[in-house]
C-alpha cells in the first residue's frame, strides 16, 4: 500500500486540507525529510519481527511512528488476550501513554521488521520547531487518529449492542435446544425403562405360566382321579391304604428321570399287564410303596385295586404339584409388588439386600443356567429410593447375564467398610469381562455393546444406572473381576 | 416293529407331570418319555436308539438349565436318526430370535405357548404324530384308532393300500 502513491502528493500543499489527514502522503513527506534531516535519521529505530516496541502497564517515554512494516497489538484482559488488529505505515503507536503519562495501555509488537521514528518528548519538541509544516500534518494525523479512536469506540459500542442482542438470540435458542435434549432425554430414559420393563414381563410371564400350568392341568386331573377313587374306594376293604398312597404322593420327592427309567423297565416284568403310564407312576415310588403294591401284581382280578391304590398316589402327587405351583406364584407376586413398590418423593431407610433378593426372584427366567453366589453380610440400613435401587440391580444382573449368554457364575456381594460410614454392592460375573478400553465409556448413554435392533434396551442402562447412584450420593466403578469376567463396585453413604 | 417314542422336556417336574398326563391316552401305541434337560434328552434318545426303537415326536421346553431347547432341537434336526422327529416348542417365552432359529434350523413343526389346553395340545400332537407315521409307515392301519383318522384314510387310499 506504500506504493500506490496519490497524483500529485508529493509535495507538502496547504491548500489540500485532505492531505493532513493522509497516512501515506505523511509517511512518503517524513521519508523526504529524512533524507535532510540528520535529527530524523538519528530518531530512525527499526525493530525486527516480534521485538515489543510498548509493553503494556509499563510507563512510555516514547512515541513511535510506523514507516514501514506492520506492528501488532494486544490487550491484556482478565483471563483472555484479545487481538486489537495491525497498524500501518503513517499510525502512531503510545499515542496515549506519550502524551498523558499514563502507563502503556496496549502492548505493541513487531509483526514483521518494522521501520519506525521514535520521538521522546525533547525531540518530539524539537520537530515541532524545526519542521512546522510537517508537524501541522503531523498534528492532522495525531487529531485523525484520535477521531478514527473515538469512531471505533463509538463503532465497538454498536457491535457489542449487535453482539448482545444476538447472544440473547442464541442464548434463547440454546435454552430451547437444552429443553429439547431434556426432552429426549426423558424419552429415552422411559424407553429403557419401558424396555426393562418389557424384559422382566416377559421373563414373569415364564416364571408364572410354568406353575400355572401345572396348576390348571392338575386341578383337571385331580377332579378328575377324585371322583374315580371316591367310587371305586368302596371296594376296597381298608381306605388307610388308599389314605398312605395318597400321602405318599402327597410328600413325593421328584426322582431323577434317568433313574426312573431304568426302574419302569425292571417293574414292567412285574406288573406285566398294568398299563404303561401306571408303570410309570410306579416307578416314582419308593421300595416301602411298592412292596405294599406287590401283593396286587400278579393278579388280574386285583388290578383295580391296584389301579386306585396308584390314582390315590398320583391324586396326592396332583396336589402336592398344585400346592409347590401356588406358593411359587404366590411367592413371585410378592416379590414384584416389593420390587415395583413406587418409592415416594423422600427416600426410606431400607435394608437395600432385601432389593437384591427380590430383583433375583424376579429376574428368575434369565438365572436358570446361572449360578449366583449370594454373599450379602449384615449391612446398616440406607436411606434411599427402593424402586430405582432395584432399577440398579436388574440393569446389572441383566448386563451380566447377557455378557455371559445367560451360562456361568454370578457373584453378588455387600458389606460396610472399616469406619462404618460406607456400605458397598459388588455385581461380578465371570463373562468375558470388559476391555480397558471400553470400561472409560461404558456408562456414557449412547454406549453399548449390545447390537442395534437385537435385544430390549438402548445403551442407556448404565447411564441410567450411574444416574440413579449418583442421586444416593453413591459411585459406581468397574473393574475386572480376579479370575477373569467385569466387577461392578457400588458405595453408599450411611446417613446418621 | 420297533416303538415309536414321545419324548417330553421340562425341567419343572410339575410340569412335565401334567405333559405326560395329557398325552398319556397315546401310551398304548407310544410309549412316552420324560427328561428334565437337554442333557437327559440325549442320554435319553440314545438309549432309543440302542434298544431298535424310534423318536416320532419331541415336545420340548425352551428355558431350561444348560442347554435351552432350541439348541437340542436343532441339534435333533441335524442327527439323521432324529431328522424326521416332529419337533414342538412348548414354552411360556421363547425370544423371537430363539423362535426364529428353530423355525429355520430346527425346521419346527409345532409353538405352543403355555399354559395350554389338553385338547389343544393333544390335536397337535396326535397331527404330528399322524404325519410321522405317514412319512415314515408303510402299514398304518394300526394308527387308526387313535391318530387322525381322515388323513390316515387319505394317506392310504393314495398309497393304494385300499
Amino acid at each position: 500500500m506504500n506504493s500506490s502513491k496519490k497524483q500529485g502528493s508529493l509535495h507538502l500543499t496547504e491548500e489540500s486540507t485532505r492531505s493532513l489527514y493522509d497516512k501515506e502522503i505523511f509517511v512518503q513527506n517524513i521519508n523526504q525529510l529524512i533524507t535532510e534531516s540528520e535529527l530524523l535519521k538519528s530518531l530512525l529505530k527499526t525493530f525486527e519481527e516480534g521485538e515489543v516496541l510498548l509493553e503494556e502497564g509499563m510507563p512510555n517515554k516514547t512515541l513511535y511512528v510506523v514507516l514501514e512494516g506492520e506492528v501488532s497489538q494486544h490487550k491484556e484482559g482478565e483471563d483472555i488476550t484479545a487481538d486489537i488488529g495491525l497498524l500501518g505505515p503513517g499510525e502512531f503507536c503510545g499515542l496515549l501513554s506519550f502524551q498523558t503519562g499514563e502507563p502503556i495501555f496496549i502492548t505493541i509488537k513487531a509483526q514483521s521488521q518494522v521501520k519506525t521514528l521514535a520521538f521522546d518528548h525533547n525531540n518530539f519538541d524539537l520537530f515541532y520547531t524545526k519542521y512546522p509544516e510537517i508537524s501541522r500534518t503531523l498534528n492532522g494525523l495525531i487529531f485523525s487518529n484520535l477521531a478514527e479512536r473515538y469512531r471505533n469506540m463509538l463503532g465497538l459500542h454498536l457491535e457489542v449492542a449487535k453482539l448482545t442482542r444476538e447472544l440473547e438470540k442464541e442464548k434463547n435458542q440454546l435454552r430451547k435446544t437444552i429443553k429439547e435434549l431434556e426432552r429426549t432425554r426423558n424419552a429415552y430414559i422411559s424407553q429403557e425403562k419401558m424396555a426393562t420393563l418389557g424384559e422382566l414381563t416377559a421373563g414373569l410371564a415364564h416364571e408364572i405360566n410354568n406353575p400355572a400350568s401345572a396348576l390348571l392341568r392338575s386341578v383337571d386331573y385331580l377332579s378328575q382321579n377324585l371322583s374315580q377313587l371316591v367310587e371305586s374306594s368302596a371296594k376296597f376293604p381298608s381306605t388307610t391304604e388308599i389314605r398312605y398312597f395318597f400321602d405318599a404322593g402327597l410328600s413325593r420327592e421328584y426322582a431323577d428321570s434317568i433313574e426312573q427309567r431304568g426302574r419302569m423297565k425292571s417293574l414292567a416284568g412285574v406288573f406285566s399287564h398294568l398299563q404303561r403310564s401306571k408303570i410309570r407312576m410306579v416307578a416314582e415310588m419308593n421300595d416301602d410303596l411298592i412292596e405294599r403294591l406287590m401283593p396286587y401284581s400278579g393278579k388280574k382280578s386285583q388290578q383295580e385295586l391296584l389301579n386306585l391304590l396308584i390314582d390315590a398316589y398320583q391324586s396326592g402327587l396332583f396336589l402336592n404339584g398344585i400346592r409347590l405351583s401356588t406358593s411359587r406364584i404366590e411367592f413371585l407376586v410378592k416379590s414384584l409388588k416389593s420390587y415395583s413398590r413406587q418409592s415416594g418423593k423422600s427416600p426410606e431407610m431400607t435394608d437395600i439386600r432385601n432389593g437384591i433378593r427380590e430383583t433375583l426372584q424376579i429376574l428368575g427366567h434369565r438365572l436358570k443356567s446361572v449360578k449366583v453366589h449370594l454373599n450379602l453380610e449384615e449391612i446398616p440400613l440406607i436411606n434411599c429410593f427402593v424402586g430405582e435401587l432395584n432399577q440398579v440391580w436388574t440393569n446389572l444382573i441383566i448386563n451380566a447375564c447377557d455378557a455371559m449368554n445367560d451360562s456361568g457364575n454370578l457373584y453378588i456381594s455387600c458389606g460396610v467398610n472399616s469406619a462404618n460410614d460406607l456400605v458397598w454392592v459388588k455385581i461380578a460375573d465371570d463373562g468375558p469381562g470388559v476391555p480397558d478400553k471400553i470400561k472409560k465409556k461404558i456408562f456414557q448413554p449412547s454406549f453399548t455393546t449390545k447390537t442395534a435392533g437385537g435385544d430390549f434396551g438402548l445403551g442407556i442402562g448404565l447411564a441410567i444406572t450411574q444416574g440413579v447412584i449418583e442421586k444416593h450420593q453413591g459411585t459406581i466403578s468397574i473393574t475386572d473381576r480376579d479370575g477373569g469376567g467385569a466387577e461392578f463396585l457400588m458405595i453408599f453413604p450411611i446417613d446418621e | 416293529m420297533s416303538d415309536i417314542y414321545i419324548i417330553c422336556v421340562e425341567d419343572e417336574p410339575q410340569v412335565l407331570d401334567v405333559v405326560i398326563r395329557d398325552l398319556e391316552q397315546l401310551e398304548e401305541f407310544f410309549p412316552i418319555e420324560g427328561a428334565a434337560s437337554a442333557n437327559d434328552a440325549r442320554q435319553l434318545i440314545n438309549e432309543i436308539k440302542e434298544d431298535g426303537n424310534r423318536i416320532g415326536l419331541i415336545l420340548c421346553d425352551h428355558i431350561m438349565p444348560g442347554d435351552k431347547g432350541v439348541d437340542l432341537l436343532v441339534e435333533m434336526q441335524k442327527d439323521e436318526f432324529t431328522q424326521s422327529t416332529r419337533k414342538i416348542l412348548l414354552t411360556g417365552q421363547a425370544g423371537l430370535d430363539d423362535t426364529i432359529q428353530a423355525v429355520n434350523k430346527a425346521r419346527l413343526n409345532q409353538y405352543v405357548s403355555k399354559p395350554w389346553k389338553k385338547e389343544e395340545l393333544l390335536k397337535i400332537v396326535i397331527d404330528e404324530l399322524t404325519d410321522f407315521v405317514i412319512e415314515t409307515e408303510d402299514d398304518l392301519l394300526p394308527y387308526l384308532s387313535v391318530l387322525n383318522q381322515e388323513k390316515l384314510q387319505e394317506a392310504i387310499r393314495s398309497k393304494g393300500y385300499i
